[in-house]
Order: structure tokens, then sequence, then C-alpha cells
């Protein structure tokens, strides 16, 4: 099966559009970019529109009306950070079933304004808050006061640097490159704002060893793309993107509690052997990675538990422009996690749409020239489990 | 507010008790730092299950962590829900059971990698009693 386009919506710190308007946007925009009526998509699968806030049951089906679009195959999928490659592998399968020629994959995600909300007291507020927190971080970890995963990111990175050798500087690396490639992108948070390394270790310390400007916010905004058969693929005017392989690996943990390794993921290495045995391929063939990395120093570990760089050596690669164009591989060339913006629901798709743009070649200013391979990793938990797919485009 | 904190804390904990978490802490509170024990195949399991993650098993009882263990990794973080100060968060290595994520009760320019920790009992309000370590 191929994908035969896609789209993003802006992304912007607060919601801008209601949850179903945004997602239609997308979803509208993909099919006008596959070049195919919104009546012959057979499939739909989404995300729910955020991971947290109000409640989201039966988001799909309400959107479904909303969209006025009869449908042979509807599904709301959700697992964290990797629920967009969900919505998408959902898609795959219901076009490979055979039932659904064309299906389409969105996910969207609507960061809410964290102050009370009108009416609230503080005494609900506060009682919200610190149910969502044990809700989301458990009885064990919750307790500690835990807002966000960063804590979790920060101790990994702590324990890379240790076992590497790895420094500031290189996560600090990171960073940079990333601000450097979203400049080629039009809807990137960070356009028209550089980031010197100087400028990384400057930044407030939120949680040591990690920086303000090591960390990716959190923003809202929406990605589509178009999942087709084959036959429906060679009768589009564009080369399709094939699909060339799939892994996923789930470790049995959650966060820290379980984990047996916060310096390099089981999740990541395994599902990233799986996937380049599918496709045949290794890492030195890919020509672009997008990569989950929603911490400079994730970015790094991903990079080598990917095998896209050795151990401990990801920092020198994004130093020496190896990790950008005219690099071994682009990693992130829509600027990742870090300076696109992370709308975590939406991420893997905006993952999958940038590798479908720079594999058809229509990429703009951030285009990796020739490139033919592409690869794209999506995380949940902290990268507990991940899901990894490789893309082709016909030679 | 920090009362208000405490309150909501102790009630978020016991209406989303897991399977081993409101006698953990009922223990914790006893000053008994203990999880589950699989009968059968003798694996300690953090955090405590009604059964053996390792085998499957349905039998266990529930019996003393490690009281000391090791300094796995460790952060600071200053703007805690819970806490209103910077507090430092730890992994300790407990030998034979795995990461048990905790409050680290020291300075954190005064810790290292792979120290010795021993842990305490800290009662936040509410009724919580939840463990800390400390450099032994
Ligand atoms: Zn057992």
């Amino acid at each position: 099966m191929a994908l035969a386009g896609g789209a993003m919506s802006a992304l912007t710190k607060l919601r801008a559009l209601d949850s179903f308007e945004l997602v239609r946007c997308v979803v509208e925009e993909a099919l006008r970019d596959a070049g195919i009526p919104r009546g012959e998509v057979r499939s739909l699968a989404v995300t729910p529109p955020g991971l947290a806030g109000h409640s989201t049951a039966m988001f799909v089906s309400r959107l479904a009306a909303y969209l006025g679009l009869p449908l042979r195959s509807l599904a709301c999928l959700e697992n964290g950070g990797t629920s967009g490659a969900l919505a998408l592998r959902w898609a795959m399968h219901e076009v490979r079933s055979g039932r659904c020629p064309v299906a389409v994959a969105a996910g969207a995600d609507q960061r809410l304004d964290t102050r009370a909300e009108p009416g609230e007291t503080v005494e609900a507020f506060i009682d919200r808050n610190v149910h969502t927190t044990v809700a989301v971080y458990g009885p064990y970890d919750g307790p500690y006061g835990l807002g966000a995963p960063i804590p979790y990111y920060a101790m990994s990175a702590q324990r890379y640097m240790a076992e590497t050798g790895a420094t500031p500087t290189d996560l600090a690396w990171a960073a940079v490159r990333l601000r450097e490639h979203a400049q080629g992108h039009e809807r990137a948070m960070f356009r028209g704002r550089t980031l010197t390394v100087e400028e990384v270790l400057a930044s407030e310390m939120v949680c040591p060893p990690l920086h303000l400007a090591d960390c990716s916010q959190f923003v809202s905004g929406a990605a589509a793309v178009v999942v087709v058969a084959p036959e429906v693929a060679r009768a589009l005017n564009r080369p399709p993107v094939w699909l060339r392989g799939l892994g996923e690996y789930h470790h049995p943990s959650s966060f820290s509690a379980g984990a047996v390794d916060l310096a390099s993921f089981p999740s990541v290495r395994e599902a990233a052997r799986e996937a380049y045995a599918d496709a045949g391929v290794g890492p030195r063939d890919l020509d672009v990675a997008e990569v989950y990395g929603v911490f400079s120093s994730t970015e790094l570990i991903l990079c080598e538990d990917l095998g896209l760089f050795p151990r401990g050596r990801s920092g020198a690669a994004f130093r020496e422009g190896r990790a950008s164009r005219g690099g071994e591989v682009v990693v992130d060339p829509s600027g990742g996690r870090l300076s696109l913006g992370h709308p975590a629901c939406a991420t893997p798709l905006l993952e999958t749409l940038e590798v479908l743009l720079q594999l058809q070649g229509r990429a703009g200013a951030r285009q990796v020239p020739g490139a033919r391979l592409g690869l794209v990793h999506a995380e949940h938990g902290m990268l507990n489990g991940s899901m990894v797919s490789i893309w082709e485009r016909d030679a | 507010m920090k009362d208000l904190v405490d309150g909501a804390m102790a009630r978020a904990m016991e209406f989303q008790a897991d399977g081993g978490s409101g006698e953990f802490y009922r223990r914790l509170a006893e000053g008994r730092f203990q999880s589950t024990r699989c009968l059968c195949c003798g694996r300690t399991a953090f955090p405590p299950r009604p059964f053996c993650p390792g085998c499957g098993a349905g039998e266990v009882e529930w019996a003393d962590l490690p009281r000391r263990g090791r300094l796995h990794a460790f952060t600071q973080q200053g703007r805690a829900l819970r806490f209103l100060r910077p507090e430092v968060l730890g992994l300790v290595e407990l030998e034979g059971v795995g990461l048990v994520l905790s409050r680290i009760d020291a300075p954190f320019e005064a810790l290292s990698l792979g120290q010795e920790l021993e842990v305490a009992f800290l009662p936040v309000g509410g009724g919580v009693v939840l463990h800390q370590f400390r450099p032994v």
C-alpha cells in the first residue's frame, strides 16, 4: 500500500479551532493533496483530540457525523505518543484487507489552558489536577508531584551522559541543528528564531541536566495522511510512497516502573530491528528519518537505538552536520519535536507527512536532494513502546 | 494550599488505588516497606501486584523490600505540584527488585550516581506516608 497525500494544520500554543473543525480541515486538505474525492474515503481512523482535559468519549462517532461521511470503517485509537501511528496502522490494515481502497488517518492534539475553568473553585481546580496527576503517573510516582514527564527524561539524560561520556554540549547540538532544520518549515513553531549552543546552555535549568531549550514545546495542531491500495496509488498524479517495513515492540514497563535501561531503549531497538528486516534495508540506506525525540537527549539516544550513529556518537554527528543536509542521514528535516512543535497525538502523522513530502520531492526549502528511503519512529510512555515504519518512493 | 493538595492527593490515591497500592501505602504508614513476592518463583515485584508479573502465578505474599539501594539516577524539579519547593527525585536500584522512583532527602549537589541510600518514611499530610531515601 502507499501514502497518497497528507496535510497539517497550523501549530498553535493553545487550541485555535474546535476539535471537529480542526480535524475536518486537515482531512479535507489531505484528500485534496492526494487528488482523491472525499466520497471515495471508506475508512477513517483518528486519535483522541489530546491526552488531557475534557471527555473525548465517542469523539470519532461525532466527528464522522460532523463530516457527513458514510464510512465502512471508523475508529479512534489511543496509546500516548504512538496514537497517531496507531491511527495510521489502522488505516493500513483496512487498506490491506481489501475492504477499503482509500483510508484516512488523522491525529489532533488540543492543549487546553491549564488555568482554572470559569466558575471553578480553587478546591475543584486542585482536585482535578491532582486526580489527573495520579491518573497519568500512577499511585506510586504521582504522589511525588510529577506534573510532566520531564524528570524521567532528565534522569534518562543523566544516565546516557554517564554511560557514554556525552556532554551537555552534545545535547545542545541536537537542539541547535533541529532549530536550523525548522527554518525551512513554514509552519514550524520556532521558524525565524535562531538558537546557539551557548543559548541552550544558558536557558533555564528545568530538571538537571535538561535546560528549557533541550525540551520540546507541547502545542495544539493536527495532521492527516491518505493511505491507498496499489491500484489507486498508480492512478494518481504523483509518485506514490510505498510502505516497505513495519516494526513494533512494547516493553512491559511504564515510564520508569519496570524499566531496565534509561540510556538505551529496548522498545526502539526491537521495533527498528523488525522494521529493517521487514523492509530488507539497514540504517545506512536511509536518506531521512523523523524520530519522536521530545528532548535533545532522547533525540541522541533514538539515533543510536535506530542504528543511525554509533553509541555515544550522535552528539558529534549533529555537531559535524552529519544529521543535516549533506550528511549521512537527515534526522528530523521538519525541525523535529523540539523546533517544529509537538502536538503529541498528531506528532507521528506530522512525521509521516514530512517523510511523504521528502520522498515526493515536495519539501521546498528543506528538501533532502534525491531522498528515496525514509523512516518514521513513534513512542509511548518513556519510550516503553515504539513503532517504526519505513517508506520508499518509486525508483 | 498545602492542606488542599494533601487532601486531594489522599483522595486521589484511594480512588485510583490499583491491585496493590492500597495495601502498599497501608503498610508504609505502619513503617513497613514491602511489596509482593511470588510463592512460585520467588520473584519480588515492584509495584506490588496480586499476581506474579514474571511467571503469572496467582499466589503472592507481602515481603520486606531491601532497605538499602543504590542511586541509579536523580534530578530536581523546581515546580512540583506536590511539594512547593525544589525537590530531588531519584530512581533507586533495589537489588533483586529493580528501579523505584522516590524522593531523595538530600541536596541535589551532594548526590552522586551509585551512592548507597537507605529508605526513610515521609508523612505528607492527609494521612498519607510516602517513602524517601537518604544517603547512608
Ligand atoms: Zn513468579
